[in-house]
């Protein structure tokens, strides 16, 4: 099938699994009473007077049906509601805080898949020799380091005992007002390519200095899951006939691992590697609150804790189209890599 | 007729947790040049495994104990150990001189990578003088015949790749194409290379009888039928005219039809490029058809070495006798050889058939016979001979 029509098709996929994301969703919030939902946005006593009002109003009382075709009305014209939390409406919200966990995502994808893969390959080419239990042992410790802890010792370390050397947030005092200042033009909101685009280096060195940290405590757990991955996809791989061949024709071990494995192992890595992708970009609750780094996660978290109805549905509807546009990308990469998978069929 | 390959006392042993299998032991056998030789013997006989030694490819956690496999080079006429050669030395041999056809023409190629992809590679890497020497030539007519105003553009490039390419048919591994050929981005420089081999592939394949061969090197394995598989893993092996061919059951995956197409095949190689095969099958019928000579093995052990008719007419060994009797015929009750294969981790002492075997005397317990010369080509271990 044409690459083109094929993500049309796809595209259109996304308005049924929409309709059932958000269907369940909204299904949950109506658990609460009307009066429940309510009390949210009630602030002082004297306000109380006034709820049967407000269910009148919004229609709170209504039935599932009416409520749901109501809400979904208003996001068809692009209004999600209003974010009591950050006190902006939740699109606004998620234009505000998606460049951070964005920014983060795309310094620790290519980290975490290239090295998980490098690791992964070594491990399994060196199969229970000291590399492969030395990865072994590093994969245990990565996957069950807590990040709370660990990033709090990352903290502790690099930011107390080296005195600030590499600190938490995005950006330093100064050179937040810098970016906030005439000159220098906010493209993108993601401070590092912002910085790239203006040419700035003193900004672009301090956002990487403020990524440090965050990209390694991601890095560590989602390493050593996308190693552990590889090196079984590697070891499947190497027991295969065509390796026999490849060995029989005369090939240096470099190149029977590097070419005639890999490229095989690779195909469920990438699976895999969406999803670590599509899963950073949702955002990373403790990673951010421990590094200051307010992004999608924190935002959605604050809203989950104070019952912030519509920001949390905003936020599933916006996870929901994440993870099927990721799913597309995987599926349109397996091509690149399989021959044998074709658009639309599956692998024959 | 002079022996291409000289095995002696050649031991194979698997270190596995439940203890130590014996899968080749203490095997003598000589491949002589030009001819076919079958090995013959049940699954687990160790026959595949023999194969595999040659090449110095047996499986962990297998380890080829000792003996020795004196390979005698027919081009060069020199001698050489296989099994003390430096392991960047085997592989200069692997593929090239030895080349091997496994039996499941499906797993033994690489799904990612096409057919022409895959036979290219053993060209780029065992014939890369040869491909230098063509790719110049066809830089040094560019030169010659370029006109106009694009060919003077490209003209310095193109002395600069006659060159590089002199270099490689003189060198294949002097300095510069070597960092050429190891940096990604340069690597595309010596893209003539690859172009000839390509067309070295496309001629192979027309060899192996592919029709439209040009298009089959663009296909992925995928695509391509059974037959047309094992056809593109011969002209594989046999892209470097090797001088022994180890094929380990290629047929037994395929339709008898194609199957018989595949034994005419190898018979045709044969006649056209005098190699010597080395045929491993549990099939005596398609060791009739294309062995000269055949070497029967049952437990890691040899039993019978003798020519085919030799085998068919006069069969010696009990072993090879109660085989002969398992072959299924029509009008004729099939016979099965009683008791099961010797277990590989505890064999039986003596001969290695006792259990198994109607004429068992008590020395065939205790002592192991030794292989002896009972006729003009043919050797038998056995101690009724």
């Amino acid at each position: 099938m044409e690459l083109r029509s094929y993500i049309i098709r796809r595209l259109l996929l996304l308005i049924p699994v929409l309709l059932g994301v958000t269907l369940f969703i909204f299904g949950i919030t109506m658990m609460f009473s009307p009066t429940q939902r309510a009390m949210l946005y009630v602030r002082d006593a004297k306000q109380l007077a006034d709820l049967p009002a407000v269910i009148e109003r919004y229609g709170l009382d209504q039935p599932f049906v009416v409520q749901y075709g109501t809400w979904l009305g208003q996001v068809f014209t692009g209004n999600l509601g209003y974010s009591k939390v950050v006190s902006q409406p939740v699109s606004d919200a998620i234009i505000q805080f998606l460049p951070a966990t964005l920014e983060l995502a795309i310094f620790a994808t290519p980290l975490i898949i290239l090295l998980g893969i490098l690791l992964g390959t070594t491990a399994a080419a060196h199969k229970d020799r000291p590399l492969d239990h030395g990865t072994r042992v590093a994969a245990i410790l990565g996957w069950s380091l807590p990040t709370f802890w660990l990033g709090l010792m990352l903290l502790m370390i690099f930011y107390g005992f080296l005195r600030g050397f590499l600190p938490p947030g995005r950006l330093s005092v100064q050179i937040d007002l810098l970016v906030n200042a005439a000159p220098f033009i906010r493209y993108t909101h993601i401070n590092t390519i912002d910085a790239i685009l203006n040419l700035d280096g003193p900004v672009f060195l301090d956002a990487l200095r403020h990524l440090v940290l965050p990209v390694v405590t991601l890095s560590v757990v989602n390493v050593a899951f996308i190693m552990r991955l590889m090196r079984s996809s590697m070891l499947e791989s190497l027991g295969k006939g065509y390796i026999l061949t490849a060995r029989a024709k005369g090939l240096a071990e470099r190149v029977v691992v590097n070419k005639h494995a890999r490229r095989n192992a690779l195909i469920p890595v990438i699976t895999v590697s969406g999803y670590v992708f599509a899963a950073l970009a949702n955002g990373v609750v403790i990673t951010e609150t421990i590094f200051n780094f307010k992004g999608i996660g924190w935002w959605a978290w604050q809203s989950a804790i104070n019952l912030d109805i519509s920001s949390v549905l905003g936020f599933a509807l916006f996870n929901a189209v994440l993870f099927v546009l990721v799913n597309l990308v995987v599926d349109v990469l397996y091509t690149r890599v399989d021959p044998r998978v074709r658009l639309g069929q599956g692998v024959q | 007729m002079k022996d291409l390959i000289r095995i002696r006392d050649l031991s194979v042993r698997f270190y596995t947790y439940e203890g130590v299998v014996h899968a080749i032991d203490d095997l003598d056998l000589d491949i002589r040049q030009g001819e076919t030789l079958g090995i013959v013997g049940e699954t687990g006989s160790g026959k595949s495994m023999t194969a595999l030694a040659i090449l110095r490819l047996v499986p962990y956690p297998g380890k080829i104990e000792s003996g020795s496999i004196v390979f005698c080079d027919r081009d060069s006429g020199g001698e050489v150990e296989l099994l003390k050669l430096r392991e960047d030395r085997m592989r200069a041999i692997r593929g090239n001189k030895i080349s091997m056809v496994f039996q499941e023409p499906g797993a033994a190629l690489n799904p990612v990578y096409t057919i022409g992809d895959q036979i290219s590679e053993v060209f780029l890497l065992h014939r890369r003088q040869e491909l230098g020497r063509r790719a110049r030539e066809r830089v040094d007519n560019l030169l010659n015949d370029g006109n106009g105003f694009g060919a003077g553009l490209k003209r310095p490039f193109w002395h600069w790749q006659s060159r590089i390419y002199d270099k490689i048919a003189e060198e294949p591994h002097a300095l510069e194409p070597r960092l050429l050929s190891h940096i990604p981005l340069f690597r595309r420089l010596l893209w003539r290379l690859k172009d000839e081999a390509s067309l070295l592939t496309v001629d192979m394949l027309k060899d192996v009888e592919i029709p439209d061969a040009a298009r089959v090197a663009a296909e992925y394995p995928h695509e391509l039928s059974g037959g047309m598989k094992q056809r593109a893993v011969i002209a594989m092996a046999l892209a470097c005219s090797p001088e022994l061919l180890i094929a380990d059951e290629p047929t037994t995956s395929l339709d008898v039809t194609i199957q018989a197409q595949m034994l005419e095949l190898f018979r045709r190689i044969k006649a056209d490029k005098g190699a010597s095969v080395l045929f491993v099958t549990h099939n005596l019928g398609v060791a009739s058809e294309v062995c000269d000579r055949v070497a029967v093995m049952y437990a890691g052990r040899l039993c019978e070495v003798c020519t085919v008719e030799e085998l068919f007419l006069h069969p010696l060994h009990p072993y090879t006798r109660a085989l002969l009797d398992a072959v299924p015929m029509p009008g004729k009750e099939l016979q099965t050889i009683p008791g099961a294969l010797a277990d590989a981790l505890n064999p039986p002492p003596g001969c290695r058939f006792h259990p198994r075997c109607p004429s068992a005397t008590p020395l065939c317990q205790q002592e192991r016979p030794k292989l002896k010369a009972v006729a003009k080509d043919h050797m038998v271990a056995c101690y009724l001979f």
